[in-house]
């Protein structure tokens, strides 16, 4: 494996190397292929999207209405085509092993389809109000939901019994390459949402951005606080292990760990508690937020995103909560809640988190090299705020901005640019979203927990994130967004 | 400005470039023994100043790692003699 990208020096360091970039300039290209059909004709419209089926023959076919001849068997293979070439094309200048990567991708990919396929079969999707359109009296009523816990199960259950093989597909199941380049595709959803209800897109927003900020200022101090305290750990440590625990799992544990110039053995160390940790919130929250707050569906949303940490799992949970709040609803009273906003607003809200973790590791290496190491001469450069930016937040917004000027400059394009969007949006979005719940399986492996010795920091994880994390994040959401509901599908 | 790349190797921090190279346990050792290197190479005379440029060799961070973050950091010393 060639070393890649070895160190970030310039402002456009890792362009063209690193996987933030890459979720970039994938979800790009296809927005812009979408974004074409402003001209008349869909690019996008290939994308093969399982519906729930009871026969088979009706479960798979092309998005697009100018696709449908190319049925379910056709889609399927101009989409892995076209997905393999974009994908070994980033993989190419990754640097990764191209051959390892081929064969990896090509099994997670028909495995994705073939599961999201069975997770979508009536017995699985349906929910009261249209079982009997399948000649069915029972169903489970995941809505989509149950194909993502397929993915999820099925994938665990390579990484943790399939060893050597997971080891192989490693090369290819990077969640968070696919979780990124989904929420840039989520960009052109809340784009296209805010199509439909502007002002409600830029109240969760706004309201995402606060609930942030105050969950910064109360998690950080409290939890670095209980390591500390409670289990005398070491200060850089206690720092590592605070920031992981309460901003953005890996991604701050490292920022952090740099930040106070910590080895750099214990960032991974936390990073492989976070990963583990990630998972089983992942597992856990969706159903009890379901269960117990029905009534406020986008404050569960915006919890789960500052309750769940790395980027994968937290906008797989809200995709998973999304699925079986909806379903819950119309088993309920029949109202057929908007799919994506209870997702959007787990994804907004951490992206806030994903956005300030630049600054804050930049405040934490200030307090660190001038108050706490005080070490003669040390200047912290202020292009450290920048290499920790999370770049894949530009394409998430730059997709979003675009369709809202379509909105509002240009509106005689709005029901062509749907045609481009709607493909996007809902079946690569999806898709990615799919690949990620399989990749995240085939990468999590349990027994880490039993074989690194993690010692203290095993239970400062799990005190202050199932004690303190999770309930001030439910309180600081209910704050900024009670009352807030999804809007009704008609 | 010199630049330089920095690493740890588990044990100890080591900081090189085609002209110098350090290796200590910490961060504050490993700024004293650049130091000392500049002077007997002459490149810190009395009365001059200069900025060293560290830029963390992040392909130490393991590769699973490196899809959720791909920096460790940078740090800049300003030694004067």
């Amino acid at each position: 494996m060639a070393e890649i990208n070895r160190i970030n020096r310039r402002w456009y360091s890792g362009m063209d190397t690193s996987e933030d970039w890459w979720s970039v300039w994938l979800g790009l290209a296809f927005f812009f292929l979408g974004l074409l059909s402003v001209t008349g004709i869909d690019f996008v419209g290939w994308i093969a999207y399982p519906h729930t089926w009871v026969d088979i023959s009706k479960s798979i076919a092309p998005l697009g209405k100018s696709y449908k001849g190319l049925g379910a068997v056709g889609s399927i293979c101009v989409t892995y085509v076209m997905f393999t070439i974009a994908t070994c094309i980033g993989a190419y200048f990754m640097r990764w092993n191209l051959k390892k990567f081929f064969w990896g991708w090509t099994f997670i990919f028909i495995l994705t389809y073939i599961l999201w396929v069975i997770g979508n079969h009536a017995f699985f999707a349906a929910n009261v109000t249209n079982r009997v359109k399948y000649g069915l009296s029972v169903s489970c009523s995941l809505g989509g939901g149950g194909a993502y816990i397929l993915a999820l199960f099925v994938g665990l259950i390579i990484g943790n019994f399939f060893k050597n093989f997971a080891e192989f597909l490693s090369e290819a199941a990077k969640p968070e390459w696919f979780i990124k380049t989904a929420i840039v595709f989520l960009g052109v959803k809340v784009g296209y949402m805010a199509m439909k209800a502007a002002s409600f897109v830029f109240d969760l927003a706004l309201t995402g951005a606060c609930a942030t900020i105050v969950a910064y200022l109360i998690f950080w101090p409290g939890t670095y606080a209980i390591a500390r305290k409670i289990f005398k750990l070491p200060r850089k440590m206690s720092a590592v292990l605070a920031s992981a625990i309460s901003i953005c799992g890996v991604s701050a544990a490292v920022a952090t760990g740099g930040a106070v110039r910590a080895k750099p053995l214990i960032p991974v160390m936390v990073s492989a508690l976070v990963v583990v940790y990630a998972v089983i919130e992942l597992v856990v929250l969706p159903p009890l937020f379901t269960s117990t707050l029905m009534h406020e569906p986008i404050v569960a949303g915006s919890a789960m995103g500052m309750a769940v940490k790395t980027d994968g799992a937290d906008a797989a949970a809200g995709a998973v909560l999304d699925e079986l709040m909806r379903n819950r609803k119309m088993n309920m009273d029949g109202t057929k809640w908007e799919e994506g906003w209870i997702t959007t607003s787990a994804v907004m809200t951490k992206i806030w988190i994903d956005m300030f973790i630049g600054l804050w590791a930049f405040v934490l290496a200030i307090v660190w090299v001038y108050r706490v190491d005080r070490r003669p001469g040390e200047v912290v450069p202020i292009s450290e705020v920048w290499h920790r930016f999370p770049k894949f937040v530009l394409g998430y917004f730059a997709t979003w901005v675009v369709y809202l000027i379509i909105l509002f400059v240009l509106p005689d394009l709005v029901e062509n640019a749907k045609v481009g969007a709607v493909p996007v949006e809902k079946g690569m979005r999806k898709l990615f979203f799919m690949l990620t719940f399989t990749s995240i399986g085939i990468i999590t492996n349990f027994k880490k927990l039993i074989e690194a010795k993690f010692g203290k920091m095993l239970g400062v994880y799990c005190i202050a994130l199932f004690l303190y994390i999770v309930p001030v994040a439910l309180i600081v959401a209910y704050i900024f967004h009670h009352g807030m509901g999804v809007p009704v599908a008609h | 400005m010199i630049e330089l790349i920095i690493s740890h190797n588990g044990k100890s921090w080591t900081a090189k470039n085609d002209l110098l190279f350090a290796e200590a346990p910490t961060l504050e050792k490993l700024d004293s023994e650049l130091e000392r290197q500049l002077k007997h190479k002459g490149c810190l005379e009395k009365g001059e100043e200069v900025d060293l440029f560290m830029s963390f060799d992040n392909s130490i961070i393991p590769q699973w790692i490196r899809q959720y973050s791909q920096h460790y950091f940078n740090r800049i010393i300003r030694l004067r003699n």
